[in-house]
């Protein structure tokens, strides 16, 4: 056991193409800046993401999302724990688990006075690809992310939308077997952002793993076949989009526009959220028809829809603020 | 799997790429390119305006300042592209080696900036009328001078978060290093208490030995040793520590 316990904590350095993607123990981290108090950002992410799964990393502003991307894309160094990629121990060997990654940071840009076509052949070719791969792969990335039209004007002279398919387009041009996304359709009309999910997919069929960090729920559960939610720096939640909205007390929807004044009445069928005038009860199908009695003879109109992972997402987490 | 497993072996496979993009991505600031040379040209009409007897001086210091202040343009590059485009993410966690990065941007910067410079240096060479050996020399000391530059400057890419804490930063440093010690004029008239230190430092060291060897300036055995053995090691030492640095600071803490 104590020899087992050691080699674990020692780590491995080899890349091995069975077993999990990435798998994290109790990460910890905890930044030190000065002048200021210590930020636990991680406080223990236990975390397994199988080979060809796509998973989304989901957590209010400051959760910790990018700190625990940056940390499995070997840009920065944990505090303590463990995290391994196809079962190498990035802290201990970050340069054997590179080749195998590919990172959309936070808030990137492509440099301004590249073209995209130039940016991502230029990126492919510094990964170590060869001149035919390269130019196939930037053709097809180009295409997928419907940048063709652009391909060929200085990124500075793009859209914000653009520039941000053209990050996207360089890393998923990679096909590297794991792909890091932090907020990858960040500031994407609809059709872009579906492109995106396409491509994904696509990615993952043929191999590749995804993780992702998005705050389109509509995104999370379009694309990821499973979800952590983090929180302060914990896991809240692990499970697929349909677990959590399971875990929300119903299915329903129950939207009453002008029903906040009522609130007290409909306490009974399930979690109320009030916004401005309007009331959102998330009730169970059986007891819809009760509910509809109560509303017709309060005067209220009412409109029926499915939970949508967004709402779940406001209940879990909003539980877990209220709790402290 | 599909990602080339070679290039784990080969972490220098992509740095002519990589390279190449620095080139592509330099050679737009062609405004950056024309006042690379602005200190460079006031120095020399200040010193053909005071004594013209000293432009041969003054044309060999200009060369070996402008390979001093390409530091700062790595500085400014490695800092921008990390800072404001955080593009540097896609490289750092790739199979490019962080070595080859840093040198791709310092690579880059010479080759941009390097024409002009060439152009002064004809100068030179027509000017004090330099052989083939000089020349060689002035290559040999412009290239430790430009390796101990870059290699200062991508170590201080390293420690901000601002660019504009940046700009006062580095003005200061390779202003003071490269225009106050004896870079443009005689080494001889620096006070004779403080020569070990512009010895020590990088750009003087280069000049002084030049200034020596072309008869511009008188040196010690041992002045000349200091600044050969100084610019040598600093060159050496400094380079093999940005190369290290690059490494471990892919890395937050
Ligand atoms: N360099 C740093 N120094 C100190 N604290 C930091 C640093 N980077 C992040 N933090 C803190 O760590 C916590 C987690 O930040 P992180 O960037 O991982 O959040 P996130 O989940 O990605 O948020 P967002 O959705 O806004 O991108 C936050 O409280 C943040 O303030
Ligand atoms: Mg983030």
């Amino acid at each position: 056991m104590a020899a087992v316990r050691s080699r674990t904590r020692a780590g491995r350095a080899a890349v091995s193409m069975s077993g999990e993607a990435l798998r994290s123990d109790q990460l910890r981290k905890v930044y030190r800046s000065k002048g200021g108090p210590p930020v636990e950002a991680l406080a223990g992410v236990t975390m397994r993401v199988a080979r060809g799964e796509r998973v989304a990393l989901l957590g209010r502003n400051g959760a910790g999302k990018t700190t625990f991307l940056r940390i499995a894309s070997t840009l920065l160094r944990p505090t303590s724990g463990t995290i391994e990629v196809f079962g190498c121990d990035v802290d201990r060997a970050p340069e054997k688990v590179r080749p195998y990654i590919a990172v959309v940071p936070q808030e990137g840009k492509p440099f301004f006075h590249l073209t995209p076509r130039e940016q991502i052949y230029s990126y492919l070719r510094a990964r170590g690809l060869g001149r035919e791969t390269s130019k196939v792969r930037t053709a097809d990335a180009l295409e997928r992310m419907s940048l063709t039209e652009f391909a060929d004007r200085l990124s500075i002279t793009l859209s914000g939308g653009q520039r941000q398919r053209t990050m996207v387009a360089t890393v998923i041009a990679t096909e590297a077997p794991l792909l890091f996304l932090d907020e990858p359709t960040i500031g994407m009309d609809p059709f872009a952002r579906r492109s995106v999910w396409e491509s994904l997919r696509n990615l993952t069929r043929r191999g590749s793993t995804i993780l992702l960090t998005t705050h389109y729920l509509d995104e999370a559960d379009a694309l990821s076949q499973r979800l952590y939610i983090v929180d302060r720096g914990t896991v809240l939640v692990e499970g697929t989009a349909e677990d959590l909205k399971r875990s929300v007390g119903g299915t329903l929807k129950v939207l009453l526009p002008q029903g906040a004044a009522e609130v007290e009445r409909f306490r009974s069928f399930g979690s109320c959220v009030p916004d401005g005038e309007s009331l959102t009860v998330i009730a169970s199908p059986e007891r819809l028809g009760e509910l509809m009695d109560v509303a017709v003879r309060s005067h209220l109109t009412a409109t029926v829809g499915p939970v949508t992972l967004e709402e779940a997402f406001l209940r879990v987490v909003g539980r877990s603020i209220n709790e402290d | 799997m599909r990602t080339d497993a070679r290039a784990r072996a080969r972490p220098f496979r992509g740095l002519a790429a990589f390279l190449g993009t620095e080139v592509l991505v330099q050679a737009h600031e062609e405004l950056a390119m024309a006042t690379s040379m602005v200190v460079q040209v006031v120095l020399l009409v200040f010193v053909w305006v005071l004594n013209p007897g000293l432009i041969g001086v003054a044309l060999v210091g200009a060369v070996l300042f402008s390979m001093f202040a390409m530091g700062q343009r790595v500085l400014n590059e490695a800092a921008y592209i990390r800072i404001d485009h955080k593009v540097s993410d896609l490289y750092l966690a790739s199979p490019l080696s962080a070595e080859a990065y840093f040198l791709g941007i310092s690579a880059g910067v010479l080759l941009v900036y390097l024409a002009p410079v060439v152009v002064v240096a004809v100068l030179a060479t027509v000017v004090v009328h330099l052989t083939v050996a000089d020349v060689g020399l002035l290559a040999l000391l412009a290239a430790a001078v430009w390796l101990t530059s870059a290699s200062i400057g991508y170590v201080f890419s390293t420690a901000f978060r601002d660019n504009r804490a940046i700009w006062a930063y580095s003005s200061l440093f390779f202003n003071v290093f490269g225009v106050l010690p004896p870079v443009f004029y005689p080494f001889g008239l620096f006070p004779v208490a403080l020569r070990p230190v512009v010895l020590l430092m990088p750009p003087s060291a280069a000049a002084a030995i030049l200034q020596g060897v072309l008869g511009a300036a008188t040196l010690t055995h041992a002045e000349l040793l200091l600044a050969a053995g100084g610019l040598a090691g600093e060159s050496a030492g400094l380079f093999a520590f940005a190369s290290y640095w690059a490494r471990r600071t892919v890395r937050g803490r």
